[in-house]
Parts: structure tokens; C-alpha cells; sequence
């Protein structure tokens, strides 16, 4: 694998932003594909570190957890009647909830050591 | 997200011609198992109906308690406490058998220990791949970098298991004997929903530990100098003292406030697997999966009841005034 970050973050709406102005760079003959993949490359990483270093909000969850699983250190939680109470103290409720929980950034450095 | 599926056969500590060295062994004792599939026949796992032998307890412990004149004194906790097994098993866990003097002393005291946990492990006789389970069961856990086996839980009986690539599992957390086993067949039925061709064999209860309170302080000093050949109690260390039991063997750790906890218990008989062979020369066609288990299992309790009742006359005499 050539790097070792996660590309979900390209179905973001940034992402889908970058890979469609990538695409016409490319039919037009501006760039070649190989850097577009590149810079698809330098975007995961660079989202990742971004989102541990300067995403500060946070909340918290409350809720029964039905289901849990770790495997490929990818855990994933199905939460029934969950409850999130974010920073402003609004609540958010939701039936049933699937989380997927992902190693990030320096995290996932520091799990390959 | 892209997952490589390793290629490599996962062979934990085992190289691979010990483990083939070891199926063969497997198959030279004969183990083939009762009856080839233990399975399907029964109903695979579906819930013990309130089977005969469950009658059977009842009225035994009607019997005991028609029996014991002194029985209404007993506050509630025995039956409470051993009612812990949980709604998973209609199968009352309360006494089996109880030897006169046990029946007496539980009676007069009110006191029976209660099963906290109870350990055992089953051959599923089957290499597993664990990412395969971890992937596709719930409530597992695979971590190979931490530990090489699955661990997985359940709700009911609550219990978990850890489950090797071997085929080797081990089931913790129970609190009755028929729930460990309940529990293990459950953990088999779900490997075996995975595609494996997993069997339910060699089920053996490897550890029991019980607790209980005999409701008054106890001179640990006293009891460690006068039974010195079985206690060790080394207060800077540890506050309890630890009283090794040789018939029955149990470990017993012992508290000043006459709390109590009962632990290495293990079916003495012989090997589960041997009785079967016993059994299976002597009765071919009664051999049955549970051969080897309706045999133990109580008798694994009954020790901790018995170690119980030895100390607890021990532990009057050490009774702080």
C-alpha cells in the first residue's frame, strides 16, 4: 500500500470538491493522473492529522451498546437509543447508531511499532 | 478501507507439524467424538427445556427443606444467591446431593457459598480463522498483536470466551455449571454458523470459585499458627490469609471479616475423556456427548460446599470474642 491513511475522507464533501476539480485538470490536460493521485494522497494525510491536531469539539455519547467488534484495529459500535450531548448542551437522539472507529494520524504510527 | 486478508496460516505457537501430531493424537485416543455429531441431534443449543434432571433438584430441595427443622431461621441468602445463574437456564443451580454433614451445618448456619465463576474449556476439534470469526460474529474481539485469540462475548449466560485458531476455547465467567456449559455450546453453535466445522468435545470445567460470609470476625493470627502447615498469612503483604486445603483441594482465602472465597476446585475424577473411553467400552450405544459432563460437573461443586463445611468449623474456633 502506498500510504498508510485511510481515503474515506475523499467521500467528504471537500474530497468529492477535490477529486471533481482534479478530474477536469486532468481532461483538460493540466495535470496527469499520476499527481492527482498524489495529491489525493497528501489529502488524506493531510485531513487526518487535521482533524486530531485542530478539531477541538467534542461530545458525548450515552447509550446501550448491542454490538461491538475489533478487528484490523477498526472497531465498530452499534449503539441503540443513543443520546449525544454536545457542547451546547443540545442533545441529539437516535434509535440506533453504527460507529466506526478508526486508528488516526500518530496513532496509527504508533500501533505499527 | 481495504482489509489485506493475510495469506498466512495462523499457527500460534504451534508449528504446524505439532498440530498435526496433536490431531493425530486426538484421533488415537479415540475422541472422535460421541455419536460423531454431538450436535444436530439435540437441538443443537437450543435452551435445556426444564429437562428431568431439573425436576429432579427441585424436589430435592424440597425435600431439604422439609427435612431441616431449623430451615426457616435461615435468612434468604442461599437461595438468592445461587439464583444468580440468571434467567438463561430454567435449570435451577441450587444444591445437588448434599453429604449429611454438609446438609447439616448449611442448615443450621444458613450459609452456602455461592458460585462466582466458573472456568472451562472445549476442544472445538477444528482450525479456526480467527479473522474470519472476528469479522462476521459480534461482540468479538481480535487483536493479534495483543493476544492470539478472539475474544468474544455473550449476554446470556454472560460469559466470555476466548477462542484460539487451535480450535482450543475457553469459557469464563459463569456461575453455574449447566450456564458454562449452556454458554460453550452457544460459542460453539456460533463458530459453526461461521462455516467451521466445529464439534463440541472435550468440555471440562477447569476452575470453580465460590464466595460466602460466615457473618463474624475471625483471629487470622490463630488460625495461621495453629493449622501453620496449610495457611499463609503475611498481613504486609496481602490482608487475607490464604489457606490451602488438601482434601478437598481448594484454596480458600480467608478474611478477618469472616469473608471468604473458595477457589481452585476442579472435577477429580478421572480424566473426562478416559471415563468415556471406560464408558464407551463397557456401553457402546450409550455413549452419549454427555457422558463425559453430567458425570462432573456437581461433583466439581461439592467441593467448594465441602471445603466449605470443613473450615467453617475451623473458623468457629478462631472466632474473634
Amino acid at each position: 500500500m502506498a500510504s498508510a491513511y485511510y481515503e474515506f475522507y475523499r467521500g467528504s464533501s471537500i474530497g468529492m470538491a477535490l477529486t471533481d476539480s482534479l478530474d477536469e485538470l486532468i481532461t483538460s490536460g493540466a495535470i496527469t493522473p499520476q499527481l492527482a493521485m498524489k495529491v489525493l494522497q497528501q489529502f488524506d494525510k493531510s485531513l487526518a492529522d487535521t482533524m486530531v491536531k485542530q478539531v477541538k469539539a467534542k461530545t458525548t455519547l450515552k447509550g446501550h451498546l448491542k454490538t461491538y467488534r475489533l478487528c484490523d484495529d477498526v472497531w465498530t459500535f452499534i449503539v441503540k437509543n443513543a443520546s449525544f450531548k454536545m457542547e451546547q448542551n443540545e442533545v441529539i437522539t437516535t434509535p440506533r447508531i453504527k460507529i466506526i472507529a478508526c486508528k488516526n494520524g500518530d496513532a496509527i504510527e504508533a500501533g505499527k511499532k | 478501507m481495504s482489509f489485506a486478508l493475510p495469506a498466512r496460516q495462523v499457527t500460534f505457537g504451534r508449528s504446524n507439524a505439532q498440530a498435526l501430531q496433536y490431531q493425530q493424537q486426538q484421533q488415537q485416543n479415540g475422541l472422535a467424538l460421541p455419536g460423531g455429531n454431538p450436535y444436530q441431534p439435540q437441538n443443537g443449543l437450543a435452551l435445556p427445556g426444564p429437562s428431568p434432571l431439573s425436576n429432579v433438584y427441585q424436589q430435592q430441595q424440597q425435600q431439604q427443606n422439609g427435612i431441616a427443622p431449623t430451615a426457616p431461621k435461615a435468612p434468604s441468602p442461599p437461595p438468592a444467591s445461587n439464583a444468580v445463574a440468571g434467567p438463561s437456564s430454567p435449570v435451577p443451580s441450587t444444591p445437588i446431593p448434599l453429604t449429611l454433614e454438609q446438609q447439616h451445618i448449611t442448615a443450621v448456619e444458613g450459609i452456602v457459598p455461592t458460585l462466582q465463576n466458573i472456568v472451562a474449556t472445549v476442544n472445538l476439534d477444528c482450525r479456526l480463522d480467527l479473522k474470519t470469526i472476528a469479522l462476521h460474529a459480534r461482540n468479538a474481539e481480535y487483536n493479534p498483536k495483543r493476544f492470539a485469540a478472539v475474544i468474544m462475548r455473550i449476554r446470556d449466560p454472560k460469559t466470555t470466551a476466548l477462542i484460539f485458531a487451535s480450535g482450543k476455547m475457553v469459557v469464563t465467567g459463569a456461575k453455574s455449571e449447566d450456564d458454562s456449559r449452556l454458554a460453550s455450546r452457544k460459542y460453539a453453535r456460533i463458530v459453526q454458523k461461521l462455516g467451521f466445522d466445529a464439534k463440541f468435545s472435550e468440555f471440562k470445567i477447569q476452575n470453580i470459585v465460590g464466595s460466602c460470609d460466615v457473618r463474624f470476625p475471625i483471629r487470622l493470627e490463630g488460625l495461621a499458627y495453629s493449622h501453620g502447615q496449610f495457611s499463609s498469612y503475611e498481613p504486609e503483604l496481602f490482608p487475607g490469609l490464604i489457606y490451602r486445603m488438601i482434601k478437598p483441594k481448594v484454596v480458600l482465602l480467608i478474611f478477618v471479616s469472616g469473608k471468604i472465597v473458595l477457589t481452585g476446585a476442579k472435577p477429580r475424577r478421572l480424566h473426562p475423556t478416559r471415563t468415556l473411553d471406560v464408558i464407551s467400552v463397557l456401553w457402546p450405544t450409550s455413549v452419549s456427548s454427555n457422558a463425559n459432563s453430567t458425570a462432573s460437573p456437581h461433583q466439581v461443586r461439592e467441593e467448594i460446599y465441602t471445603a466449605f463445611n470443613t473450615i467453617y468449623t475451623v473458623l468457629c474456633e478462631f472466632r474473634k470474642p
